[in-house]
């Protein structure tokens, strides 16, 4: 089982010399005085726990798994343990409202953390991290009133929260969901239904658990557009804001899945549950969709912790492992086989777990910070170019950082052999508990039409204009430095053609609706490699300053190459499979598929 | 979870129609009593077993997986009855021996048994397989007496067989294994040692077990050279053929595993047990070899079957679940939704497991032939087909999983979140399937075979063969009405093959890591071009009117062969651009740089 070592030094590299995060910091409206002290204070806290505390839980939470009785669901040992030091340690209000007793740290900093507690145990995260999303989303759409009667509690962790979407029916198509909402003469409403896939839907951890439900109120119109929220509460709240009455909502069943066992999948049931709506009438996508995107980037997330932790178990694992000698001549004479490290396929998997992950995390900060000016910038402009870039890039970065995350995942398991496959060493569970990744908080595939229909085709172009304009400058910026020459001609070349393909794919969108469809995937991957190839390139300029006599640096700069070199033609191969259009997915009947 | 059904039409088809087996099998002694009806009577039969009989059993093995207590291994409820039934109907033997009552059947024929089984249920199809596979090496190699002794009773699944290589310390690379074999006066030998990851070391199937040992005797050799390869049984065997006492090897442990949870995996261990030599000493891993194709092979079906499984799965699936309206407007619209087929990104993970499942199975086939003819046939043929089994071999194994894998991998995704729950068996297929890229030499270790073994060493002698025999094909075909759009791609993807060969071999001339750093994208552009060239060969046989499948049949293999082309070929371009690029970027960073 391979312990978790926190990436500090390419952790500080991305913020500082990349993405120069004091800067940043100092741009956002209430955010400003994050000091480079308490940015290490909080790196090196957040690493010490989640390598000390969480990691040692990730075996036994896959074995134990999450157990549930008529009284409840108990999480795996240590799970509880684990979560009280994290509330006493103020973890869960880091990036919460200074009103209801958050630190207001920016998002991008608390994502940073998240990253860390991903990989050490993302079963255990998801507990925490989805409470602070719902907490989020009630700090922006709830009445003040609710806000007060359950922020501060969320706030300081002693309550959790969930998303109440998907039911047995519905999944991606949550038009057609049939949860009730009738409203009562004291303005609150009783909730009536069944939610499936709620993911802490139930557990011990935390003293209430506030589920936010998207229902139909009587008479809604039928489709998206008559969905409501609401907010219903395990307990409801007493006169003093303590827990409670019982409320009707109940935990049928959990989940037996694949992976992420530690994490308790629910059947929940409503039974005329009280809740109190959240947002508008009619509105609940409005306001769900906004706890969508940052948990969309926090199931990116995903992909990177789990893809970096699988690179830490095997690059270990292949400097240990003594088999066969290199090609080039023995590099271990005295020992009876050299490490798997000196043959070149080895390399390649390792390398590209390196580059994806390091590629990965540079990318999802960018975005977090993107998200950060969106909410907290003064600048009027730089608030309307994060929105829409944040908009563009929150698809690319969920899909493409989960599908390339599963296919490190699984380099890591292959390093390993056949030991890969047995349960013990710890690398086949990174695979399983990953694979969720591309499957919830929407797929791939509707990921990919969110990109390509709604945000490229959906705005004309403009969102996507705004991404390969900084592309553009960024490359005239460094044209004349030769230590990038190898970047900066490719990064351009694809940026332009970006632009090219886009308006193929329009103009074939306008003839037939199935082309965006068709294409959608491979356009999303084209364009993850692309955004990836920029994020290497700007590391790549942050790098060669000081190269040549830090080996970090060094590596940084040959991992850039290995990226543009041997990851990057990839876009080729999706660029004509979309071009080649929808035809040949559209043709064959529905009967032919098998015979 | 869905019902398997044997896809018997393709099989049919691709067996007599694109193959022309009967043809073949008439011409060559030893397989001219094999004809049409005959082949198709197995076939039949064997769908029978596997779909009643085996299917029903795999979900079941999953949740209860083996047992061990105290050395004895218990496999799951109703796995010892079902063997039974398998051994009584003769699968055991099909290939086998027929003066030891195996029934000689061609590989071509063999392999769609072998197809089924694994599509069914791997885990316990290894039972069979691994059994098949002993006393294939056993045939080829041992002596008169032990053939006697052991094959009539392994053929009739009486007892099972065992291949015990790896030692903790020594997978991929076997010449550091330290298991010994001390001489006895009576020419026996003690055998000592621990060997693990033997699959079906123990079990409750049969009551007996025939491992094949390779062991070092104590003047040996170091290295490689210095294998031998021992008979030893589980319960040693009487002159008369009766059982008699147990034997000194025992199983250990069990490993918990990713998946395959109902085939034991085990830890055996040797204590001086009385083993016999099978062939000549320290020419054990020659011995092996022989069998090792076959079991490369089989290895491979295994990629092929769970993909089609998972296939079959997803298509009905996709047909049923309704969610979404299609972008062209509603198709169901008396129901709620459409059925998820309507969705272009759903037929893409639709189509793109028929291509891979449709045109591996026709490269199965098609390397099965070549076993067969360098088995059965004679004078240059045989030479020419045991050249080709040599280059084919590696790419089966490895392009079959790998693909299989990706297969499985898109079924599951077809499901969404239902995808990643155990009761719906989806994720069970990606399970099982994944130890496919692994055991039998990793897939790496294939690339490495392929390109360094069976394309440099011999100046890519055989490849040149090939690559004729694609060009004589399309020069044949090109008078066929519709078939340019077929030939074109495999046109391109032959020269492309060919140059790519061509830039590694130069390098490699001066660069001792070259092929390592090529290998593994090698494979896959050598598994695209003959899949290009299977499609190739199978729309002829539509296009020629030689299909007796159908229209509709007909229709949707052109369809689907134009999908393959149009939407998955591509994928060899950025894998050969990767290759061009070279291997300085695997190669230039330090060890110590990694992290």
């Amino acid at each position: 089982m391979p312990q978790y070592k926190a990436p500090l030094r390419d952790i500080n590299f991305v913020l500082k010399n990349v993405l120069n995060a004091n800067e940043h910091f100092a741009s956002l409206a209430g955010r400003e005085e994050v000091s480079e002290d308490l940015l290490d204070a909080i790196l090196s806290e957040g690493a010490k726990f989640s390598e000390n505390v969480l990691s040692p839980l990730n075996q036994v939470g896959d074995q134990e798994g999450c157990v549930w009785s008529e009284g409840g669901v108990k999480t795996p040992t240590g799970f509880k343990e684990a979560y009280q030091q994290f509330a006493e340690g103020g973890w869960p209000s880091m990036t919460a409202d200074a009103r209801f007793g958050g630190q207001g740290l920016p998002n991008s900093l608390g994502l940073v953390v998240t990253e860390m507690v991903s990989s050490a145990c993302w079963a255990w995260g998801m507990y925490t991290g989805l409470s602070q999303s719902a907490a989020r989303l009630l700090e922006n759409y709830a009445s003040e009133d609710l806000q007060n009667e359950y922020l501060p509690k969320m706030t300081d962790g002693t309550w959790g929260g969930t998303m109440c979407l998907t039911e047995p029916h519905c999944g991606s198509d949550l038009g057609i969901l049939r949860t009730k909402a009738e409203a009562n003469a004291d303005g609150s409403y009783n909730v009536t239904g069944t939610k499936i896939f709620i993911s802490g839907g139930e557990h011990d951890m935390m003293e209430n658990i506030i589920h936010l439900v998207l229902a139909r109120i009587d008479g809604a119109p039928a489709g998206t557009k008559g969905i409501s929220l609401f907010l219903v509460p395990k307990f409801l709240p007493d006169a003093d804001n303590n827990i409670g009455e019982r409320n009707g909502v109940s935990c049928g069943s959990i989940e037996h899945k694949m992976g992420i066992k530690a994490s308790a999948t629910c059947v929940m049931n409503f039974d005329g549950a009280k809740g109190f709506l959240v947002g508008e009438e009619n509105r609940g996508l409005q306001a769900m969709f906004h706890m969508m995107n940052s948990a969309r980037l926090g199931t990116a997330l995903q992909g990177l912790s789990a893809g970096e932790a699988s690179f830490q178990g095997a690059l270990e694992y292949a400097r240990e492992r003594l088999q066969m000698r290199s090609l080039s001549g023995p590099k271990n004479p005295e020992g009876p086989a050299d490490p798997l490290i000196v043959h070149p396929d080895v390399r390649r998997m390792l390398l590209t777990q390196k580059a994806l992950a390091e590629g990965s995390r540079a990318f999802i900060y960018w975005v977090a910070q993107l998200v950060d000016t969106f909410y907290f910038s003064g600048d009027e402009q730089a608030r309307k170019d994060a929105e829409e870039l944040s908009e563009l890039l929150t698809p690319i970065a969920k899909a493409f950082v989960t599908e390339t995350g599963l296919e490190s995942a699984n380099y890591g398991m292959q390093v390993f052999g056949g030991h890969g496959y047995i349960s013990e060493w710890g690398m086949e569970q990174i695979v399983r508990d990953l694979r969720i990744s591309t499957l919830y908080e929407g797929t791939t595939g509707i990921q990919a039409l969110d990109l390509l229909g709604r945000k490229v085709m959906g705005t004309g172009g403009k969102q996507l204009m705004v991404f390969t304009k900084i592309i553009h400058k960024f490359c005239e910026e460094n044209a004349s430095n030769p230590e990038l020459e190898p970047f900066i001609s490719k990064l351009a070349e694809l940026n332009k053609e970006w632009g090219e393909v886009t308006m193929k794919l329009g103009e074939k969108a306008m003839q037939n609706p199935d082309e965006v469809g068709a294409a959608s995937v491979d356009y999303l991957m084209y364009s993850g490699y692309i955004s990836l190839a920029y994020m290497w390139a700007r590391m790549a300029a942050a790098a060669a300053d000081g190269a040549a006599d830090d080996e970090f640096l060094k590596a940084k700069l040959q991992t850039a190459k290995f990226y543009y070199d041997r990851l990057l033609p990839r876009t080729e191969s999706h660029k004509l499979s979309m071009l080649n259009g929808a035809d040949s997915l559209m043709e064959m009947p529905e009967e032919a598929f098998a015979f | 979870m869905p019902e398997y059904k044997a896809p018997l039409r393709d099989m049919q088809f691709v067996l007599h129609e694109v193959f022309k087996a009967e043809q073949l099998w008439q011409n060559m002694p030893g397989t001219e009593e094999v004809n049409r009806e005959l082949a198709d009577a197995i076939l039949e039969e064997s769908a029978k077993i596997n779909e009643n009989l085996i299917a029903p059993l795999s979900q079941s093995g999953h949740e209860e997986g083996v047992k061990w207590d105290d050395g004895v291994v218990t496999t799951p409820k109703g796995y010892p009855e079902a063997f039974k039934q398998l051994a009584e109907g003769g699968w055991g033997g099909l290939a086998g021996e027929p003066n030891y009552g195996g029934q000689n059947m061609p590989k071509m024929l063999v392999l769609l048994f072998e197809e089924m089984l694994y599509s069914s249920n791997i885990a316990m199809g290894l039972y069979l397989t691994l059994t098949s596979g002993a006393a294939l090496a056993i045939d080829n190699h041992a002596s008169d007496d032990l053939k006697e002794k052991y094959l009539p009773n392994m053929y009739s699944g009486q007892w099972a067989g065992a291949m015990c290589l790896t030692e903790s310390h020594a997978g991929t690379d076997l010449g550091m294994i330290r298991t010994k074999a001390e001489p006895q006066a009576d020419g026996t030998y003690k055998i000592t040692g621990t060997k693990i990851f033997i699959t079906g070391g123990d079990h409750d199937l049969t009551e007996n077990v025939i491992h094949l040992v390779l062991a070092k005797l104590p003047d040996a050799p170091a290295g490689s050279k210095g294998i031998s390869l021992f008979l030893v049984p589980k319960v040693k065997v009487n002159d008369d053929g009766s059982l008699g006492e147990r034997n000194g090897v025992n199983c250990g442990s069990i490993e918990h595993k990713m998946g395959i949870n109902a085939s034991a995996t085990c830890v055996m261990n040797f204590d001086g047990a009385e083993g016999y030599l099978v062939g000549e000493i320290n020419r054990g891993l020659q011995g092996m070899f022989t069998m090792m194709n076959y079991e490369r092979l089989s290895v491979g079906i295994q990629g092929l079957s769970a993909a089609q499984t998972a296939y079959q799965w997803s298509c009905e699936y996709a047909r049923e679940r309704l969610q979404s309206r299609a972008p062209t407007g509603p198709v169901n619209q008396a129901g709620p939704a459409d059925p998820i087929v309507v969705h272009p990104d759903v037929r893409r993970m639709l189509l793109t497991q028929k291509a891979l499942v449709e045109a591996g199975r026709a490269f199965a086939v098609y390397v099965g032939k070549q076993l067969d003819v360098s088995k059965f046939g004679d004078g240059d043929a045989k030479a020419a087909a045991a050249g080709m089994v040599e280059l084919l071999t590696p790419v089966a194994k490895a392009f079959l999983t790998d693909k299989g894998f990706e297969g499985t991998v898109l079924g599951q995704q077809c499901y969404g979140g239902h995808g990643y729950v155990r009761e719906w068996g989806m994720e069970q297929l990606v399970r099982d399937v994944r130890i496919a890229q692994i055991y039998e030499g990793t897939n790496g270790i294939q690339a490495m075979d392929l390109m360094g073994r069976k394309v440099a060493a011999n100046g890519a002698k055989n490849l040149q063969a090939l690559i004729a025999e694609m060009r004589a094909f399309s020069a044949d075909s090109a008078s066929v009405a519709g078939m340019d759009e077929f030939l074109n791609p495999l046109n391109d993807a032959v020269d492309n093959l060919e140059s790519l060969t061509k830039f590694v071999l130069e390098q490699a001339g001066s660069d001792a890591n070259a092929i390592g750093a090529a290998a593994n994208e090698y494979l896959h552009v050598m598994g695209f071009t003959m899949f290009s060239y299977m499609w190739a060969m199978m729309c002829r046989t539509v296009l020629s009117g030689e299909s007796q499948q159908g229209e509709e049949f007909d229709k949707a293999k052109l369809q689907t062969a134009r999908f393959f082309v149009q939407r998955l070929l591509p994928q060899a371009s950025a894998l050969s651009a990767s290759i061009r690029n070279g291997s300085s970027t695997l190669m230039d960073i330090a060890e110590e740089a990694f992290v």
